[in-house]
C-alpha cells in the first residue's frame, strides 16, 4: 500500500523534486548500512566471548585475532560444570527467581483484581500509595533489608533472597489496568452462571489475561535471575549463592582462566537468553507496559 | 412457570431517577418485548429482573417468589447479553457447559447437557472451536445455548440481535421465534428495533424515560397507540402528525379542520378534548393518493422526493400541513414536482391532544 | 445503554450502591492482604528503620546511640561523600543523554526495516539488556583485558602499550558508562520502536506530498511526536543511573575502590563493609531522597505531558 501511495506521489512532483528523492534514498541506504554496522559492533561482544568459550585455553593467549577457533573446545565448560559449584548456585538462582516470580505475580495479579473489580473501604487510599510506591529506590533500603532479614534468620537462605524482591507496585497497576479493560458483561454473565468470587479471579479473570500474566511473569523471573546487588548482600556462604553473584565472587585459585570464567559468565545468562528467544514478544511487551507505554 | 412480575420499582443512581414507579406482570410462556429509545431504561429493567441491577424501592417476583434480593444465579433466570460475553479462552463446549462446571456437576452430567444444547441449536459441529473462531450468528448460538442450558424460568435477552448485518438479524429472528415456539419458556426481549418487537413478540411493553407508556399486543400498539410517543415509535416510515383545528363534536367524531382549509371528520377512542387544537395521527400507508383537487381530497400538494423500494413507493408530498410521507402501491408513475391530492383515512386516523394522548 | 452505562463505567466497578457489600469486602481483605503484610514489612517498615537508624551510631545489627543529626553533620563534611556523589552525577551524565540519543538514532534506523532483518537487528540491540550485569562483567572485561583483550590492539595502535582500562582513572568511569550504554540501549530502542510506531504512516505521505524532506519530516513531524517517548527515557534513565552500583563495583574492585565510589557504593561500604550501620543508613536516607525528588519531577513531566493531550 505504501508503495503505491509513493509512486503515485512521485507521478505529481516535478523532475527536479524527484531527483532529491532518489538522492535522498541513498542517504536512507547510508542509515541502514550504518544500523546494520552497529547492530555487528552490539553483537560482537556477545560472540566474541562466546568463540572464547570453545576455544583451548593454550590458543586463547596467543597473539593474533582468531575470529574462529583454532581447535575446537568444551574443557571451559566441563570444568566450570563438574569443579565449581555452579550447580548449586544453579539451583538457588532457579529457585529464588521463581519464587520470587510466582509470589510477585501472584500477589499482583490478587491485588490488581481487587483495586479493580471490588468495592471495599480504602480501595482509592491503596490505589494512590501503589502509585506512590512506583518511586522507592530499592537499593537505598539495602542497609534496613539486611537488618530486617538478619532478624528473621533468613540471611543465606533463598527466602531471605525472595522477600526484599517482593517490591513490585508495577505489577498491580498493570493488572489493575487490565482487569478494568474486560467488559463486565464478561462478570455479570459469570454471575448469572453462578460464579463467585474466587472462580470470577481464577476461572475468568486470570485466564482471559493469561498473556499478560506469562509476560509479567517472565519479565519478573529475567529480573529476579539478574539481580545483582541484593543477592550479593544477603548471601555470604558460597553454596548459598546466586549463580550471577556467584560468578563474580568465587574465582579459581589457579589463576585467570579466560575461557573458564567466560564459560561459566555464558552458562550464567543462557536461561534469560533463552527466555528471551522464545517469548521476544512477550518480553518486549512486559518491558513496554512496565515503562508505562501500551505496546 | 416462569411469571416476572415486577411491583412499584424505582431505579435510581444518585440522584438521576431511570425508572419511577413501574408496575408490570408478565406471563407464563409469554414472549415479551421491551421497546424504547436508547436511555428509556429498558436495559436497566431487564438488568434488574436478572439480579444485576439493584432494585432502590420496589420488588421484583418470579413464580411468585420475592427474589428482590437473590444474587442473580439464584433467580432461575438466563440472559443473552448484546455482546454475548461469550468467555473467550473457553471452547464452545467450556462455555456452554460453564455454569454447570461451576456448580460442580459431573463430567457426565456436563456432557449430557452440552449435548442436548448443542443439537438443538445446531453446535455439535463447533464444541472444540474458540468464540474467535465463530462467525456472528454462530456466537450468537452459543450465547443462547449458555442460557439454555441452564434450564431457567425465564430468558432475559439484552439487544441480542443489534450485533449482526440485517440479513443475518431476519434469521437469527425467524431461529429465535422457533426457539420460543419449542421451549415454551418465559422470554423477555429488550431491543430499540419495532421490527423485531413487531414480529417476535406477542406483547411489547413500550418505555419512555423510565414509565410504561403502553403495553399490549403487536397489532394493539399498532392500531390504537395510546399516545403520540408510541404511535411515532412504532411503525416505519413513521406517523404523519398534522396540527388541525378542533371544530364540533358528532357522537364519537371530531370534525377537524385541516392545514389548507379542508375538513375530515375522525372519530375519537372515546375521550374529549381539550382546547382546540389537536394532532391528527395518519400512518404512510393509510394517505390515499389522488388527482390534485378531487372532490373529498384531505390535502393539496407537490411530490418533493420519490423513493422507489419495489414493493412500495415512498413519496414525500410538501403540503399546507408540512412534508408528509406517503407509501403508495410499486409502480406508481410519478414525478418529482407532480401535483397531488392526499385523501386520509379517518377510519384509520387519530386524535392526540396537546398532552400527547390520544382522545 | 447510555443509562445503564453511567452506574459502573467511570470506576470500572459493576457496584450495587454506595454501601459495601460485606461479603465483597471480605474477599477484598483476603485479596490485598499478601500485598500489604509484604509491603509492610518489606517497604513501610524498613523505610521508617532507615530513617531511625541514621539518627543513631549504630553497627550493622545491633544497638546503637541516639546521636540526632550527627551523622547528617558528619555526612556533609566526608570528603568520600562529596566524592561519591560527583562519582554519580558524572556517572549520570555519560550515560543518561548518549544513550537517549542512541536509542533514538538506532531506533530510527531499526524503523526503516521489515520484517524478519528488523527482527533481527532489533534482537542484536537488545540481547544485551535481558543479561546479567555478571555476564556483561566477564564480556567487557575480556574485551578490554590488559594482556590479552581484544581492544587492546587498537589501544595500542593508539597509545603505543597496552593500557589497563579500569585501573586508569580518568578511563575508568567514561568505560564503564560505555559499557552501561551497550548494556542498556536497547530498553531506549524498544520505547522509542513504539513510540515511533504509533505515528501514522499517512503522516509521513501526507507531509510527502506537502514537499518535506527527509529532514523536514525528522524535525517537523518525528521529533515533535517522539519528544514524550524521549522524556520518558530521559526520566527512566536518569533514575536508573543515580541507582549505579553493580558495575562499577565489580569493574572497580581491586583498584582505586575510594576514586571510584558512586552512593550505593557508599552505603555498602559504610553498613557492610565497615560495620557502620547508622552511617550507612543516612547515605541511603540521602540517596533516597535525591531518587523521590526525581521521581516526583518525572511523575510531574509526565502529568503535563498527559494533560497536553
Amino acid at each position: 500500500m505504501t508503495a503505491i501511495a509513493t509512486d503515485d506521489a512521485l507521478v505529481t512532483l516535478s523532475p527536479r523534486r524527484r531527483r532529491v528523492i532518489k538522492t535522498l534514498d541513498i542517504v536512507g541506504l547510508i542509515a541502514t548500512l550504518v544500523t546494520l554496522l552497529g547492530a555487528i559492533i552490539w553483537a560482537f561482544p556477545l560472540y566474541w566471548g562466546l568463540i572464547t568459550t570453545l576455544k583451548v585455553e593454550n590458543d586463547i593467549v596467543q597473539p593474533g585475532i582468531d575470529l574462529w577457533p583454532r581447535r575446537f573446545s568444551l574443557e571451559a565448560y566441563t570444568h566450570v560444570l563438574f569443579n565449581t559449584k555452579i550447580g548449586t548456585w544453579y539451583i538457588n538462582s532457579l529457585a529464588t527467581a521463581l519464587g520470587t516470580t510466582f509470589l510477585v505475580v501472584f500477589i499482583g495479579a490478587l491485588s490488581g483484581y481487587a483495586i479493580s473489580q471490588l468495592n471495599f473501604p480504602g480501595r482509592r487510599i491503596l490505589w494512590w500509595l501503589i502509585l506512590a510506591s512506583f518511586m522507592i529506590p530499592i537499593p537505598a533500603l539495602i542497609v534496613n533489608h539486611y537488618v530486617l532479614m538478619a532478624n528473621f534468620k533468613l540471611i543465606n537462605t533463598w527466602m531471605g533472597v525472595i522477600l526484599p524482591q517482593l517490591i513490585a507496585p508495577v505489577t498491580v497497576i498493570i493488572y489493575k489496568q487490565f482487569f478494568d479493560s474486560v467488559p463486565k458483561e464478561f462478570r455479570e454473565a459469570a454471575k448469572i452462571d453462578g460464579a463467585n468470587e474466587l472462580q470470577l479471579f481464577f476461572r475468568l479473570y486470570l485466564p482471559m489475561n493469561w498473556g499478560i500474566t506469562t509476560a509479567l511473569a517472565i519479565i519478573a523471573f529475567i529480573g529476579a535471575w539478574n539481580n545483582f546487588l541484593w543477592p550479593f548482600l544477603a548471601v555470604t556462604k558460597e553454596q548459598a549463592m546466586n549463580v550471577t553473584v556467584g560468578i563474580t565472587q568465587v574465582t579459581d585459585a589457579f589463576g585467570v582462566k579466560y575461557a573458564r570464567d567466560l564459560g561459566a559468565a555464558m552458562l550464567a545468562g543462557l536461561p534469560v537468553a533463552i527466555m528471551y528467544l522464545i517469548f521476544q514478544r512477550r518480553v518486549t511487551q512486559a518491558i513496554m507496559l512496565t515503562a508505562g507505554i501500551k505496546g | 412457570m416462569g411469571t416476572v412480575d415486577l411491583q412499584h420499582v424505582t431505579k435510581r443512581y444518585g440522584n438521576v431517577e431511570v425508572i419511577t414507579d413501574l408496575s408490570l406482570k408478565i406471563e407464563e410462556g409469554s414472549f415479551t418485548a421491551l421497546l424504547g429509545p436508547s436511555g428509556c431504561g429498558k436495559s436497566t429493567l431487564l438488568r434488574m429482573i436478572a439480579g444485576l441491577e439493584e432494585i432502590t424501592i420496589g420488588s421484583c417476583f418470579i413464580d411468585g417468589v420475592d427474589q428482590t434480593e437473590t444474587p442473580p444465579s439464584k433467580r432461575g433466570t438466563a440472559m443473552v447479553f448484546q455482546s454475548y460475553a461469550l468467555y473467550p479462552h473457553m471452547t464452545v463446549r467450556q462455555n456452554i457447559a460453564f455454569s454447570l462446571s461451576l456448580a460442580h456437576a459431573s463430567r457426565q452430567v456436563q456432557a449430557q447437557q452440552v449435548e442436548r444444547v448443542s443439537k438443538m441449536l445446531q453446535l455439535d459441529q463447533l464444541l472444540d472451536r474458540r468464540p474467535a473462531q465463530l462467525s456472528g450468528g454462530q456466537r450468537q448460538r452459543v450465547a443462547i445455548g449458555r442460557a439454555l442450558v441452564r434450564d431457567p424460568k425465564v430468558f432475559l435477552f439484552d439487544e441480542p440481535l443489534s450485533n449482526l448485518d440485517a440479513a443475518l438479524r431476519s434469521q437469527m429472528r425467524v431461529e429465535l421465534a422457533k426457539l420460543h415456539q419449542d421451549v415454551k419458556t418465559t422470554m423477555i426481549y429488550v431491543t430499540h428495533d419495532q421490527v423485531e418487537a413487531m414480529t417476535l413478540a406477542d406483547k411489547i411493553v413500550v418505555l419512555d424515560k423510565g414509565v410504561i407508556s403502553q403495553q399490549g399486543s403487536p397489532l394493539e400498539l399498532y392500531n390504537q397507540p395510546a399516545n403520540k410517543f408510541v404511535a411515532s415509535f412504532i411503525g416505519s416510515p413513521a406517523m404523519n402528525f398534522i396540527a388541525a383545528e378542533l371544530g364540533s363534536k358528532n357522537g364519537n367524531a371530531y370534525t377537524v379542520t385541516l392545514p389548507g382549509g379542508h375538513s375530515a371528520s375522525i372519530a375519537t377512542r372515546g375521550g374529549t378534548a381539550s382546547g382546540n387544537s389537536v394532532d391528527v395521527g395518519v400512518r404512510p400507508e393509510h394517505l390515499r393518493l389522488g388527482a390534485a383537487g378531487a372532490a373529498g381530497t384531505s390535502f393539496d400538494g407537490k411530490v418533493g422526493i420519490v423513493e422507489q423500494l419495489g414493493n412500495s413507493t415512498l413519496l414525500y408530498v410538501d403540503t399546507p400541513a408540512g412534508t408528509l410521507i406517503v407509501e403508495a402501491e410499486g409502480n406508481l408513475k410519478v414525478a418529482v414536482g407532480d401535483s397531488v391530492g392526499l385523501t386520509l383515512d379517518p377510519s384509520r386516523s387519530h386524535l392526540f391532544g396537546a398532552d400527547g394522548k390520544v382522545i | 445503554m447510555a443509562v445503564s452505562d453511567a452506574s459502573g463505567a467511570t470506576t470500572g466497578v459493576a457496584r450495587k450502591s454506595s454501601r459495601y457489600n460485606w461479603s465483597e469486602v471480605i474477599v477484598a481483605a483476603l485479596f490485598v492482604l499478601p500485598f500489604i503484610v509484604v509491603y509492610g514489612v518489606i517497604f513501610v517498615w524498613p523505610t521508617i528503620q532507615m530513617v531511625w537508624l541514621s539518627l543513631h551510631n549504630a553497627p550493622l545489627i545491633g544497638p546503637g546511640k541516639w546521636v540526632g543529626f550527627d551523622n547528617y553533620v558528619k555526612l556533609f563534611k566526608d570528603r568520600l561523600f562529596s566524592v561519591a556523589f560527583w562519582n554519580t552525577a558524572y556517572f549520570v551524565l555519560l550515560t543518561v543523554v548518549p544513550s537517549t540519543i542512541l536509542g533514538l538514532l538506532i531506533a530510527l534506523g531499526i524503523n526503516r526495516l521489515k520484517g524478519w532483518a528488523q527482527s533481527a537487528i532489533l534482537a542484536c540491540f537488545f540481547i544485551p539488556h535481558i543479561l546479567p550485569v555478571s555476564v556483561v562483567f566477564r564480556i567487557w572485561g575480556w574485551m578490554f583485558d590488559s594482556q590479552f583483550g581484544i581492544l587492546q590492539y587498537p589501544i595500542e595502535a593508539i597509545t603505543g602499550d597496552h593500557l589497563p582500562v579500569f585501573r586508569t582513572l580518568p578511563l575508568f568511569m567514561p568505560t564503564v558508562a560505555w559499557i552501561t550504554i551497550w548494556w542498556g540501549v536497547g530498553f531506549n530502542i524498544l520505547l522509542f520502536i513504539a513510540g515511533l510506531r504509533n505515528i501514522s504512516p499517512e503522516i509521513y505521505e501526507a507531509s510527502e506530498l506537502d514537499g518535506a524532506t527527509r529532514w523536514q519530516q525528522f524535525s517537523r513531524i518525528t521529533w515533535p511526536l517522539i519528544w514524550p517517548v524521549t522524556v520518558l527515557v530521559l526520566t527512566i534513565q536518569l533514575i536508573l543511573q543515580f541507582k549505579i552500583f553493580d558495575q562499577v563495583y565489580l569493574f572497580g574492585n581491586g583498584g582505586r575502590v575510594d576514586a571510584t565510589m558512586t552512593l550505593v557504593q557508599m552505603i555498602f561500604r559504610n553498613a557492610f563493609q565497615k560495620n557502620m550501620g547508622g552511617y550507612g543508613a543516612t547515605v541511603a536516607v540521602v540517596l533516597f531522597a535525591i531518587i523521590v525528588i526525581f521521581s516526583v519531577l518525572q511523575y510531574q513531566l509526565l502529568r503535563a505531558r498527559g494533560g497536553e493531550k
